[in-house]
């Protein structure tokens, strides 16, 4: 079975319906070591890369799953017959941001970054499970505090808060956008 | 003036006052640490002005900036008494629209991961486990079975006036009288099949035996509608010679 560990693992991600994650692999996969899986999973993926297939698999929100490539988006709607996914507003983007890089944080300090109140937003993000409360913070008022979700890795296609873009590609962005104009 | 005029935006294009602002300061090419508070003030009050009434409820936010403006204004008029000391009036304000720029470039980029994400299609559903030609069924949850067994108790229980002890039943046997059934038709009438037993007490033991063996995962209970009758059916055909 050793030799097939790579296909098991495989044959695993594609019958969940949620990203699986490297513990619950591990968790089913008892008898192998750990790092015979991880390897299998490094194996696995690579071969995903070199092969030229339409689907691929993917590790965001701390779990793989498989999903389609988005240069066949066109022809996959067309096929569903669904009409292009709608985005997020430009103000749940930016209420997103502020929450992502200062959280946990309250609905107060969100609207006085944006220096907009962002009570609704909040309340839209809340129903799109985008952001979760996390408690209360020890302030008068006990105002809650707010946290992003898991779904907000996924949605961005990110495995972890490590992976949203970092300082230096801020600072980048801003640069041309001022050399731009 | 004439600058900002030739170049009009609504004041509803904005995200809020700091978008605004920035906007504003990116037009004149000014560095956002030293900002001509002055003008900046006027341009951003004019912008205000361009509207006819100020509805309070969107645009207070607006104004609040607007004082600030003028606060800071006002404080760098006032003579100090050792510059080199005290900080800057103009800093509370620079660093909220650094801050602000800041979370404008991190959406903007999430706006691109986004877009790709948006791109991916992933598996959703589960194929189906029943026959291709079925309509779609759902899942009954414990509460509909619970629900329905209880109003065939009560026809049971007008029935029932007279009792004469009858046979013992235990789950064992009736789960795989169930399971017999099962192996020979696609699926099995939850309504038929109770209104067949022939006492409460084996309608009840019958009703356990289906608990326990949708429990055990051999048997999938489906509703295709919302009081419809309840049909089940074998999780997996082939498994069932094993058991039986």
């Amino acid at each position: 079975m050793k030799k097939h560990l790579r296909e098991l693992i495989e044959s695993l991600i594609f019958v969940s319906l949620e990203p699986l994650s490297l513990e619950e692999i591990k968790s089913v996969l008892q008898e192998f070591e750990k790092e015979e899986i991880e390897q299998a999973i490094k194996d696995l993926l690579e071969s995903y890369v070199s092969n030229e297939r339409g689907i691929q698999i993917t590790l965001s929100g701390g779990g793989y799953f498989f999903s389609t490539k988005p240069e066949f988006d066109m022809w996959i709607r067309r096929f569903l017959k669904t009409a292009k996914k709608s985005r997020l507003s430009r103000a749940a983007l930016e209420t997103l941001s502020a929450i992502a890089y200062n959280q946990p944080i309250t609905l107060a300090e969100t609207s006085t970054l944006r220096g907009v109140d962002s009570t609704h937003t909040m309340k839209v993000l809340l129903q799109k499970k985008l952001v979760k409360i996390m408690g209360r913070k020890k302030v008068p008022g006990r105002p809650l505090i707010y946290r992003t979700s898991d779904k907000f890795l996924t949605y961005f296609g990110l495995n972890s808060l490590q992976d949203l873009p970092s300082q230096e590609e801020i600072s980048k962005f801003l640069e041309e956008k001022e050399f731009g104009e | 003036m004439e600058e900002a005029r030739s170049y009009q935006v609504k004041l509803e294009s904005f995200e809020g006052p700091l978008d605004l602002l920035l906007f504003l300061i990116r037009k004149k090419k000014i560095d956002i640490h030293d900002i001509p508070i002055a003008t900046i003030t006027k341009d951003y009050l004019e912008y205000l002005n361009q509207k006819e009434k100020i509805n309070l409820d969107r645009e207070a936010e607006f104004l609040l900036i607007a004082t600030l403006l003028i606060y800071i204004k006002s404080q760098v008029l006032l003579p100090r008494g050792k510059p080199e000391e005290e900080e800057d009036p103009r800093q509370i304000l620079v660093d909220r629209l650094i801050d602000y720029q800041k979370i404008k470039a991190i959406s903007a980029l999430l706006r691109d991961k986004e877009e790709e994400e948006l791109k991916r299609w992933k598996r959703s559903a589960p194929p189906s486990p029943l026959l291709q030609e079925e309509i779609e069924l759902e899942e009954v949850s414990l509460f509909d079975l619970a629900e329905s067994f209880f109003l065939l108790m009560k026809r049971k229980e007008l029935e029932n006036t007279h009792i004469i002890k009858g046979k013992e039943y235990s789950i064992e046997e009736k789960m795989k009288e169930i399971l017999s059934i099962l192996k020979d038709v696609a699926y099995l009438d939850f309504f038929d099949y109770f209104c067949r037993q022939k006492s409460l007490q084996e309608s009840l033991v019958s009703f356990f035996s289906l608990l326990e063996l949708i429990k055990a995962r051999i048997v999938i209970a489906t509703q295709e509608k919302v009081f419809h009758s309840i049909k089940v059916w074998l999780r997996n055909p082939s498994q069932v010679e094993i058991i039986v």
